[in-house]
């Protein structure tokens, strides 16, 4: 019925439009069809079956994997894993909370700054992490080596012991990785309290709030848009990391990252390491989704959304 | 006056921070000319590290990758991105949930998902039929991977930001869709085709993770030839093509700065 009421000039327009958007957007889904979703997909199926002699995904399907990522092997339980899998959830944790630490009162400073000069600092701020990453990883595996100033200072206090440098070490991945994300939560941040609305923050002073109070009521609703966005742009990047802590945990802070490339290279085991990419796939959309669930009860959840 | 101590203090952090981000960045470029071979230890001021890179074979092909792989996949990267800019754009009307999906997953993937995911899909494919031998171009067709989304959405953007009567007026004007293209699309989305071009060669020479995993023996790029050498024991020849690279980054941004400059009459 609704075909036979368009006309014949409006049909041909309309398969017009629709041979228009099959040949623009054919090209590019099909490339990522093809070169990523099917090789996620793949990922995803060797989870589910057995390691084979070479390393190699084999038939049958099995649940091994995920029972080898939770730490049974063949001599039964054993840590090693379930320690890996903790490392990283607390790595991300104590990392993103340092970020947020450090960021919020520099977000806050560079607004208080004369205008002309923000664009300057925020690109200060941003410059260090245009650099490679694995550069700036060897720049503090340099800093905090045996033998440098920062190890003899830590080791004058009692923090480390003697010849032991501050990397390799868990203390050196954390410090690596709020380094690595401390622009991430800045930029979002900036842009919550540059458009601030101090007309509030007045009013609470006119009612007579204490400063603390002030700002819990009046200043950091306003930014917690910003600082969701930030989390988000640092805790998902931050749970998957693999060139930090292979460079400054030296073998002994793996992270999962690390566990799940280990299993494509040397100690071949495809469905383990395809079992833990899992988690993290799994990982990254529950982050996704909560803070887009969040960020819309807060209202101005359009800044949440990546 | 508190408010005073307070902005001093914050000051003072701020000054703090720039150190702590800029520091690690120092300590390689400082040590680049260091004449001793030590990481703890400043005798002497020399250039010998970079004498020794232009005779370095390895790190001059690593460099020709990492300039092939960039450019080739930007262009590709470029030419894909900006046909799907133009479909989103043209049929934003329709329901397109699934296109948005496609485009978002590349970004969202974390690294390490999307180089195994590819490797391993590669490594089976090469098994099963001889192709995609893991080298430059199984990196090619990695890197353009991550650099459609970006392309796409730059351009897509770009259309947004147009009067829509502007696209009356170019049918109007020109009858081939593709003298349309050649006189109104392209010199209208040209800063976006230039700007998405040098991000998609940005994220092409600045990655690492997903480039040391679809690598093949014989097409390291920088930041892969240098982590084998940090990994094999640190030479300070790796600080001084460092140093080069924190260069060319800097010098990135001073460009970007004088660009971007508001311009006063």
């Amino acid at each position: 019925m609704v075909e036979s009421s368009l006309t014949a000039s409006r049909r041909r327009a309309v398969v017009g439009e629709t041979r228009h958007l099959l040949f623009s957007v054919t090209p590019g889904a099909a490339w990522i069809t093809v070169f990523l979703v099917l090789p996620s997909l793949y990922l995803m199926a060797v989870a589910f079956m057995t390691n084979g002699p070479y390393g190699l995904p084999e038939m049958p399907l099995s649940l091994d994997a995920f029972r080898q990522l939770a730490g049974f092997g063949f001599l039964g339980w054993s840590p090693g894993n379930a320690y890996t899998l903790l490392r990283s959830l607390w790595q991300t944790f104590v990392s993103t909370a340092l970020v947020v630490i450090v960021a919020y009162p520099l977000a806050y400073y560079i607004t208080t700054c004369r205008e002309k000069w923000r664009p300057l600092m925020l690109l200060a701020v941003v410059v260090p992490s245009w650099t490679n990453q694995v550069i700036r990883t060897f720049g503090w595996m340099n800093l905090l080596a045996p033998g440098t100033p920062l190890s003899d200072l830590a080791e004058s206090l009692g923090l480390i012991g003697p010849h032991m440098g501050l990397y390799p070490s868990d203390f050196a991945v954390t410090l690596g990785l709020v380094y690595n994300f401390l622009p991430f939560m800045v930029l979002p941040l900036y842009a919550a309290f540059e458009k601030l609305d101090v007309a509030q923050v007045q009013a609470a002073q006119d009612l007579y709030a204490s400063p603390v109070r002030a700002f819990w009521h009046a200043v950091f609703p306003q930014t917690l848009p910003g600082l969701l966005a930030g989390t988000v742009l640092v805790a998902i990047p931050a749970f998957g990391m693999y060139v930090i802590p292979e460079l400054l945990g030296g073998g002994k802070s793996m992270m999962l990252g690390n566990l799940v490339a280990r299993q494509f290279s040397g100690g071949s085991n495809w469905p383990l390491g395809a079992a833990g990419a899992i988690l993290m796939l799994l990982a990254t959309f529950v982050g996704l989704y909560a803070m887009r669930r969040i960020g819309r009860r807060l209202g101005g959840g359009e800044e949440v959304v990546i | 006056m508190r408010k005073r101590t307070l902005n001093r203090g914050l000051a003072g952090f701020w000054w703090l921070t720039l150190a702590f981000l800029y520091l690690p960045l120092a300590v390689v470029v400082l040590f680049s000319f260091n004449s001793v071979n030590s990481a703890a230890h400043f005798a002497d001021v020399s250039l010998r590290w970079y004498h020794q890179l232009l005779g370095n074979e390895q790190i001059l092909s690593a460099f020709r990758n990492s300039l092939i792989l960039a450019i080739v996949s930007s262009v590709i990267a470029l030419v894909i991105g900006c046909l799907i800019g133009y479909g989103m754009y043209r049929h934003r009307h329709r329901k397109l949930g699934w296109l948005i999906v496609l485009i978002y997953l590349p970004i969202v993937l974390p690294d390490i998902v999307f180089g195994i995911s590819e490797m391993a899909f590669f490594v089976q494919i090469n098994r099963a039929t001889g192709l995609l031998e893991p080298g430059l171009g199984t990196m090619i067709i990695a890197h353009v991977t991550f650099q459609i989304p970006f392309v796409a959405l730059i351009v897509y953007s770009r259309f947004v930001g147009l009067d829509p009567t502007l696209f009356e007026a170019a049918k109007d004007l020109y009858a081939s869709p593709f003298k349309r293209a050649l006189h109104f699309l392209i010199p209208t989305l040209k800063p976006a085709l230039i700007s998405a071009f040098f991000l998609s060669f940005t994220l092409s020479i600045d990655d690492f993770v997903i480039s040391f995993f679809t690598a093949g023996p014989e097409s390291a790029t920088l930041p892969i030839y240098i982590w084998g050498a940090i990994k094999k024991g640190v030479t300070p020849e790796i600080n001084a093509i460092a140093s080069l690279m924190i260069g060319a980054v800097l010098l990135a941004a001073l460009v970007s700065l004088l660009f971007n400059r508001p311009r006063r009459r």
